[in-house]
């Protein structure tokens, strides 16, 4: 029973860290319409740029973690005004895009390669502490501080999303582009807001990462992996989906080590993001409207 | 000294000019964005390592490696048939991840990431390709055998019905052209020389490990098809040429061996950022991405 309980409650605490990634990169997929891969290397940049201020300048933690989610948040902003903001304004298909951010990706990563080194690098604000005990599972402070983080968040998002005036437009724009457009909202803006929010919600989950993982200069490939498998899990262009689908897809990751060699647990994504991607392209709340072109 | 520097060159190229060759005909001919490309080179690879190190010819499994490849490019093609644009993208590039899990994983067979070492140097007839020169020499008669059997598939009716399901398979599906066939061909044939490719690396490296295989590693080979242009094998040749051998430029300017590996990925990042901005087209391509 105490087995069923650990996964349970590892599976919970991945989901979380999933679902601040996939919601922000969903965000972003919802009005912009392409895969934004660079979301990763903004994961990436926000954890190195904490450890920068933290653990290298010796910055007041605090201060620390609220420069760096306006740091990562404009360099989301900086992502779409210098590069994809170019490429649509020549008409360039989402495959142009995506492979754009590709390259965006790889050209954060090897910078912080450069500039970091390769090694391992820890933040250690928090002390190792021992685990409390629950229901037979082991379970940190740190761990629960990652789930009621992320639940707020979320919560908060899915208010901003359905109540204020940028959410709506945000909400306008995803729909249907064209007639946002007729009523007055500037899609380019709207581009800007969710490139700036979704970005700032990769800071944070960035820096949870970083308190409870180590950093590591490919660290944002690994996690945009599991962000859009979770987004097509639950349905990309549904913000709500997007975290459903890292819950999903993080219960699933650690609840599948019980029969599969852990090493298989990557896979364990994969395959799952296949099966979706044939069987139920829209995912699990996402709706195929219709006129929509085959997929 | 120098000279044996160029060779090495040299048989990268001709190795990368098969890679990008064999991807050119999914994604620029028949229009199949194939992230999962770089997994048919590893599966050669390991196909050929395994096969020679268990005892078997180097001709045998350099066959084999292609033949295995093609399997699944077409099995690959089975599901991914129906997806289109940055769906099929994803779905290729999953089945890479799963590969490259299997290999990192299935440790009875691959060793996982400590890889396979002593893949012995290919021979035929009794002749040993030990030294670099005549193993260059291998190469590129495989790299002009694949060319000219790429290049008259292209050129024949055939390749232009790959052309017409680029450019509009609903179009092509109305004149009685079974696109499911014909997508499903193009993967496999692009697989089996992607993995022949893998064969040769393997053979000539001696040494194999899955982090040679990752998403990371198809980015040179993307970039090279995206820079000489989509449909064109001459720009394809080009590109491999000068972008494999620009960032070796790197080294003489004095920068340090750590940094020249991710001064290479920036460079190849920024290339291909400039490119996409700029000039989406390629330098011969005759189609745009879509």
């Amino acid at each position: 029973m105490s087995i069923a309980t650990q996964l349970l409650i590892n599976g919970l605490i991945a989901g979380a860290i999933y679902a601040l990634v996939s919601s922000g990169f969903s965000l972003i997929y919802s009005t912009c319409k392409f895969i934004h891969f660079a979301h990763g290397a903004v994961i990436a940049f926000s954890a190195y740029t904490l450890f920068l201020l933290f653990s290298v300048f010796g910055l007041n933690f605090w201060l620390g973690v609220i420069l760096t989610i306006a740091l990562t948040s404009f360099l989301g902003y900086l992502m779409n005004i210098t590069v994809y903001k170019k490429l649509r304004k020549k008409k360039a298909s989402n495959i142009i895009l995506l492979i754009a951010s590709f390259g965006l990706l790889i050209l954060i990563e090897s910078l912080i390669l450069i500039f970091f080194g390769a090694d391992v690098k820890t933040i250690g604000y928090i002390k190792v502490s021992k685990g409390l005990e629950f229901m037979g599972a082991i379970i940190t402070p740190l761990q629960i501080f990652i789930i009621i983080t992320s639940f707020i968040l979320l919560v908060s998002l899915f208010f901003f999303m359905k109540k204020t005036k940028i959410g709506k437009a945000m909400r306008a724009v995803s729909d249907n582009k064209d007639v946002a457009e007729i009523v007055g909202i500037s899609s380019e803006k709207i581009y800007n807001w969710s490139f700036s929010i979704g970005s700032a919600i990769a800071g944070i989950a960035g820096i949870l990462v970083a308190l409870e993982q180590n950093l590591e200069p490919t660290m944002g490939t690994g996690l945009i992996i599991k962000g859009f498998t979770a987004s097509i899990i639950g349905g990309i262009t549904s913000v709500p989906g997007a975290i459903l689908g890292a819950f999903l897809l993080g219960l699933a990751e650690n609840f599948g080590i019980w029969y599969l060699p852990s090493g298989y647990k990557d896979a364990i994504a994969f395959i799952l993001l296949f099966l979706f991607l044939l069987f139920r392209p829209n995912g699990i709340l996402g709706i195929k409207r219709r006129g929509e072109k085959e997929r | 000294m120098i000279s044996a520097y160029l060779i090495h060159l040299a048989i990268l190229i001709v190795i990368y000019i098969i890679l990008t060759l064999s991807l050119q005909l999914a994604m620029g001919y028949t229009g199949l964005l194939n992230l999962g490309h770089i997994a048919f080179f590893g599966i050669g690879a390991y196909t050929s390592a395994l096969l020679t190190l268990a005892g078997w010819p180097f001709w045998m499994s350099f066959i084999l490696s292609g033949i295995v490849a093609m399997i699944f490019g077409f099995l690959l093609s089975i599901p991914t048939n129906k997806l289109k644009g940055d769906y099929l993208a994803l779905a290729t590039m999953g089945f890479s991840f799963v590969v490259y899990a299997v290999l990192l994983n299935w440790t009875e067979l691959t060793r996982g990431p400590l890889g396979l070492p002593g893949i012995p140097r290919p021979s035929l007839f009794g002749f040993n390709f030990s030294c670099n020169l005549s193993f260059l020499i291998l190469t590129v008669i495989v790299v002009l055998v694949s060319f000219f059997i790429i290049r008259r598939l292209t050129n024949s009716p055939f390749g232009k019905v790959l052309e017409s399901v680029r450019d509009d398979e609903l179009a092509s599906k109305t004149l009685g052209k079974n696109t499911f066939k014909i997508k499903s061909i193009a993967l496999a044939v692009s697989a089996f020389f992607a993995g022949i490719a893998g064969s040769l690396y393997a053979h000539y490296i001696t040494f194999i490990d899955p982090s040679s295989f990752t998403i990371m590693q198809l980015i040179p080979v993307l970039l090279i098809v995206i820079v000489g242009g989509l449909a064109s094998l001459k720009g394809t040749i080009i590109a491999t040429v000068v972008l494999i051998l620009l960032p070796e430029l790197l080294r003489f300017v004095g920068f340090p061996s750590s940094i020249v590996g991710p001064a290479r990925q920036i460079l190849y990042a920024v290339i291909l950022l400039l490119i996409l901005v700029y000039k989406p087209k390629g330098f011969y391509g005759k189609v745009e991405l879509k």
